[in-house]
């Protein structure tokens, strides 16, 4: 991305001055650099066409413009078809660029004094806090690890199901490697370096994976040592029974019948030390999120969570710095470690080597591991995709059937301040429309880091900004009718109309629990309607948004390699063996049968423990 | 049908530690089941050298590794699983037992590079990563030498039963033997049968005779002959018959005079060839011996006048010899060297009046881990040793591969046998043979620039030796 073309369009999207405008262009371009390479196509088409429009309104480029004539263009381009998609991508990005500079179009003085825990300081005034140190890793890279080797079990990505399935064989006596795409984080990285920075490394595509679709979503996953436990939010839903229920009779997956599946949920709350998060830490985002929904009287409590020392520092999305969130990368990977499995970082599994119907290694580089037994762990998205390069993709619903949890955010706007970046990131959770697969989810952070995008452009999106720590913010979830596929390259991902529908009733719940908890008004993140007072007027602009103007973003993909008893429907076994080939387990979120409508890591661990542990 | 070839690729290995890598060599040896062809799914035994230089900032440096006798196998499936493995086992300079385990990886886009490149890893026994090799098969100059050391036999090998059957097909001029030397370990007694067929010049009928020789420790060595008996081709198991006494691949039993013997065999490792394969199979030199069972043991009960021997695993072996006849001048040389290891030495000149001339050609097979040494022909090689025959020292010295090699052998005059051979043609030979013989086998390599000890063996009144010559 041109930063000079950026440059002009930051400063007419954040309504800074050029000056600053030029170090967040600058910051932003680098950024980007760790994007796929059609994102950051799209963005400097983006910031080219801004322009372009300036020169066709005005006859000259943005640069020259007055902050009036700017807003003028932005607004301009905001009415073309797509115009506003397009603003919206530039805007997410400048605003994650602006976050940790000192720049983020917030007022000089007063800021300085309101916003004690702004990520931009964070390297300037380290956490005070000690953080409880990493636990030993046995980890080598690939550029160190011998080109051939062999094994007795090889695991493909070290995430929350790979975690658990690398522990179990090496317990059982196995040489397990466990081969992993991303690097290994500590926790002097997350206490050491911007959030922004630590945000582009630790997730995939730099945060910037895209399925497409109307409207496109954002579907962050994390890459590293410890796959997304790293920078998930650390909430701990165990499986609901009415989900396993339906794992065990319509999808023929004994393991999931609840009475076992418990067992093993207990057994994983154990290892990661699940308990409800302490009230003292939540937060005044948090607090509120508890005083709407009782004033409502709606089911609501402090969510359970795997971070028994959390101090609310609010940057699980981008690693915690005190290790106080228990991601695998701290206990099954340690303990899988200690039992003698190997990590090998920075190693994208190219392919699986097939041999005569069996299974018989991975190729990564120019390196490869034989093993009799490979388990695919590498999330929803890059499992049926390895398996596809693999020739494994034989089964018509490999790839298919991505569930996702759509999720929309709301911001209301208190009188006092709420500073929501300052306690838990993820801290209540309302159940009230749960049995309708709706879940909230009281989830703050700093402006930039969190997936609410103030509404405007220009001194609109700067006042908004500047007011940013007055604002509370919810987001709520949907178990979705799946909807999604995953290619060579891409995803897609159709919302269904019941899915949009929810999506809808979710804002307008959202909005009530903050209007009942004293919010003076709204921002309901849709652009044609972005600010609500009453009830009413949520329901009007809830009602009035189609599904392509929502601000969605989409977490927990999952079942593209479904488990089931059915060969025709599901690619995986319900021993987590992959049709059509020995050897080959797959233990990740896309063997789960459907969405579990709840955040899915216990869920997950659960299953792999469960498949692991009859494979062992 | 069994493929044969052998293969040498060069390159380095970064062991671990070392900030630079050292010259790595492989010279394989190659013997798997069936055709040699891409779409063969086969694993083949491997027998070979790994060479690993010394530090490279120190060229007089010994050697890092250097094992002719590195074993192991190679799966090779080219096509159906696009990879061929290699697994061997060496060891080290100082001792240490490593194994290289590395692939070749083919894609079928490049299939040159990949059929060329061999990156390994070097493990011990721990499965501890030692070093990360890197080799490559050049082309240019190995892709010749590999195809035209491609051999092909459509039988399988034979076994030791097989050899040690008697060849003789009515062609008179014909010498056949089947001798079995033997050390008691306990008392320090060697023991010497000795079972011939000849077949004579002159077209008179074949006959079976022989002789067994007893080497008690500090006592003079005592020699009884029996036959001759007319020559009747054995049935069943056996493989020899001279009235009572018989031989077959598990027994040796008989009398002669007041000895007797009933022996059982048990082991005996792979036949060793003394002379070439081809020789012994093509019957093509004036004679030629090789050890079918070279390593083996022998347990049972050896009687000679009042004493009784009870043998209980006592290492000896079972040699063959077929010709015409025995050699002008001959020195003979086995040396049990322990744990299947062996040498074999058998130096000759030949009786034909044109071959008399030459001097002694020693032909040594050394045996060491289950590799024989030298790699190449037995023939070839006897053209780098020289043997100065004598008594009672005599030596064979020179190049074993490239290796420097050194034979003594002491026959203590009071603890040999001179025994009188008569050939097919009736000229007479006298063989002074002794079970009871001291010999000193040291091999040396040339390391850092000078030569040094690879391995050394005393035998002290072990090693079985004779010298004949006409007298």
């Amino acid at each position: 991305m041109s930063e000079r073309a950026l440059r002009a369009v930051a400063a007419a999207v954040l309504g800074v001055d050029d000056a600053r405008a030029r170090v967040v262009a600058a910051r932003a371009v680098r950024l980007a650099g760790a994007f796929p390479r059609p994102v950051a196509a799209g963005l400097r088409a983006a910031a080219v066409t801004v322009n372009a429009a300036a020169y066709a309104r005005t006859g000259t480029g943005l640069a020259a413009l007055t902050p009036d004539r700017r807003e003028a263009v932005c607004a301009a381009v905001t009415a073309l078809p797509g115009g506003a998609q397009l603003l919206d991508a530039l805007k997410t990005v400048l605003l994650l660029a602006a976050s940790d500079t000192a720049v983020a179009a917030m007022p000089r003085q007063a800021r300085a004094d309101r916003l004690p825990a702004r990520p931009d300081r964070l390297p300037a005034r380290p956490d005070p806090l000690p953080a409880r140190p990493d636990p030993p890793l046995t980890c080598i890279t690939a550029a160190e690890w011998p080109a051939r080797t062999s094994a007795d079990v090889v695991v493909v990505g070290s995430g929350a199901g790979g975690a658990v399935a690398a522990r179990e064989f090496a317990r059982a006596g196995a040489r397990v490697v466990v081969v992993e795409e991303g690097r290994r984080f500590t926790v002097d990285e997350f206490r050491r370096l911007p959030p922004a920075d630590r945000f582009v490394s630790l997730y995939r595509d730099g945060g910037a994976t895209l399925a497409l679709g109307r409207p496109p979503v954002l579907l962050p996953q994390g890459r590293g040592v410890g796959g997304t436990t790293l920078v998930n939010s650390g909430t701990c839903y165990r499986t609901p029974t009415r989900v396993l229920r339906r794992w065990r009779d319509a999808y023929g997956v004994p393991v999931a019948d609840p009475a076992h599946f418990d067992r093993l949920l207990d057994e994983v709350e154990a290892l990661l030390a699940v308990a409800p998060q302490p009230t003292d830490v939540l937060g005044r985002n948090g607090a509120l999120a508890l005083a709407g929904a009782r004033r409502l009287g709606w089911r609501a409590a402090p969510l359970r969570r795997n971070a028994p020392g959390c101090a609310g520092s609010c940057q699980c999305a981008v690693g915690c710095p005190r290790n106080a969130k228990n991601g695998v990368h701290l206990n099954a990977l340690p303990q899988a470690c200690a039992a003698g499995a190997v990590i090998v970082t920075g190693a994208r599994v190219r392919r699986l080597l097939v041999t005569g119907g069996r299974a018989a290694g991975v190729r990564f580089g120019e390196h490869e591991i034989l093993a009799p037994l490979v388990v695919v762990a590498a999330g929803a998205v890059e499992t049926p995709r390895l398996l596809r390069r693999s020739g494994l993709g034989g089964h018509p619903q490999l790839g298919r059937n991505l569930a996702v949890h759509p999720a929309v955010s709301v911001a209301g706007r208190f009188a006092e301040p709420v500073v929501s970046w300052s306690g838990v990131l993820q801290s209540v959770g309302i159940e009230e429309l749960h049995d309708d697969g709706v879940l909230i989810e009281a989830t703050a952070g700093p402006p930039g880091l969190v997936s609410f995008v103030p509404p405007g452009y220009g001194r609109t999106l700067r006042a908004q900004l500047d007011g940013a720590d007055r604002l509370a913010t919810l987001g709520a979830m949907v178990a979705d009718v799946p909807g999604g596929r995953v290619g060579a390259r891409t995803v897609r991902y159709r919302l269904a109309p019941t899915d949009a529908d929810r999506l809808r009733e979710a804002i307008v719940a959202m909005g009530r629990v903050l209007l009942a908890a004293g919010a003076d008004e709204v921002l309901t993140g849709i652009e044609a309607r972005p600010y609500a007072r009453t009830a009413d007027e949520l329901a009007a602009a809830a009602a009035s948004a189609a599904p392509a103007d929502l601000h969605l973003a989409a977490f927990h993909p999952g079942g593209t390699a479904r488990m089931g008893a059915d060969p025709a429907r599901a690619p995986v076994d319900p021993a987590g063996r992959l049709r059509g080939v020995h050897g080959v387990l797959v233990v990740d979120a896309s063997a789960l049968p459907t969405c579990p409508e709840v955040n899915p890591q216990l869920s997950i661990m659960a299953l792999a423990l469960a498949v692991s542990r009859a494979a062992a | 049908m069994r493929t044969a070839f052998r293969e040498v690729m060069t390159g380095d290995v970064r062991l671990a530690g070392e900030p630079a890598a050292r010259a790595m060599r492989l010279e394989l040896r190659a013997e798997l089941p069936g055709l040699l062809h891409p779409w063969m799914a086969a694993t083949a035994e491997v027998t070979g050298h790994v060479h690993v230089a010394g530090s490279g900032d120190d060229p007089a440096a010994p050697d890092w590794a250097d094992d002719p006798a590195a074993t192991g196998i190679l799966e090779i499936a080219p096509l159906r699983a696009r990879r061929i493995r290699y697994r061997l086992s060496f060891t080290t300079a100082d001792g240490r037992r490593l194994h290289l385990d590395g692939w070749k990886s083919i894609r079928l886009g490049r299939p040159v590079r990949t059929m060329t490149r061999l990156p390994a890893t070097v493990l011990d026994d721990s499965g501890r990563v030692v070093g990360e090799a890197r080799l490559r098969f050049a082309l240019t100059r190995q892709l010749l030498p590999m195809a035209v050391s491609v051999r092909t036999r459509t039988d399988p090998p034979p076994t030791a039963a097989d050899l040690l059957r008697p060849r003789w097909r009515g062609r008179p001029g014909r010498l056949e033997v089947w001798y079995a030397t033997i050390t008691e370990p306990r008392t320090g007694t060697g023991l010497w049968l000795h079972h011939e067929l000849v077949a004579p010049g002159d077209g008179a009928a074949p006959y079976a005779h022989g002789w067994t020789g007893v080497f008690p420790a500090g006592a003079a060595p005592v020699l009884a002959r029996f036959g001759p008996v007319p020559w009747r081709a054995p049935d069943g198991p056996e493989v020899y018959r001279a009235g009572e006494v018989t031989v077959s691949a598990d027994r040796l039993r008989g009398s002669a005079g007041d000895l007797s013997w009933d022996l059982r065999r048990c082991g005996g490792g792979a036949p060793l060839y003394t002379f070439p394969r081809w020789a012994w199979r093509h019957d093509v030199l004036p004679a030629a011996q090789i050890v079918p069972l070279p390593a083996a043991t022998f347990t049972g009960t050896l009687r000679y006048g009042q004493t009784v021997v009870e043998l209980a695993r006592a290492p000896g072996n079972i040699a063959r010899i077929d010709g015409h006849g025995n050699a002008a001048r001959w020195a003979w040389l086995h040396a049990d060297l322990g744990g299947g290891d062996v040498c074999e030495v058998v130096a000759a000149v030949a009786a034909r009046p044109w071959l008399s001339r030459l001097p002694a050609l020693p032909m040594v097979r050394l045996r060491v881990g289950g590799v024989d040494l030298p790699g190449g022909d037995p023939l070839l090689g006897a053209a780098r040793l020289r043997a100065d025959l004598d008594l009672p020292h005599w030596t064979v010295t020179g190049r074993l591969g490239g290796a420097r090699l050194r034979i003594d052998v002491i026959q203590p005059a009071d603890r040999t046998l001179a025994v009188e051979y008569v050939n097919p043609d009736g000229s007479p030979v006298v063989c002074h043979n002794t079970e009871r013989a001291h010999a000193r086998i040291v091999v040396e390599r040339r390391t850092g620039g000078q030569w040094r000890t690879w391995r050394s063996w005393t035998l002290d009144g072990t090693a079985h030796a004779e010298v004949g010559r006409r007298e």
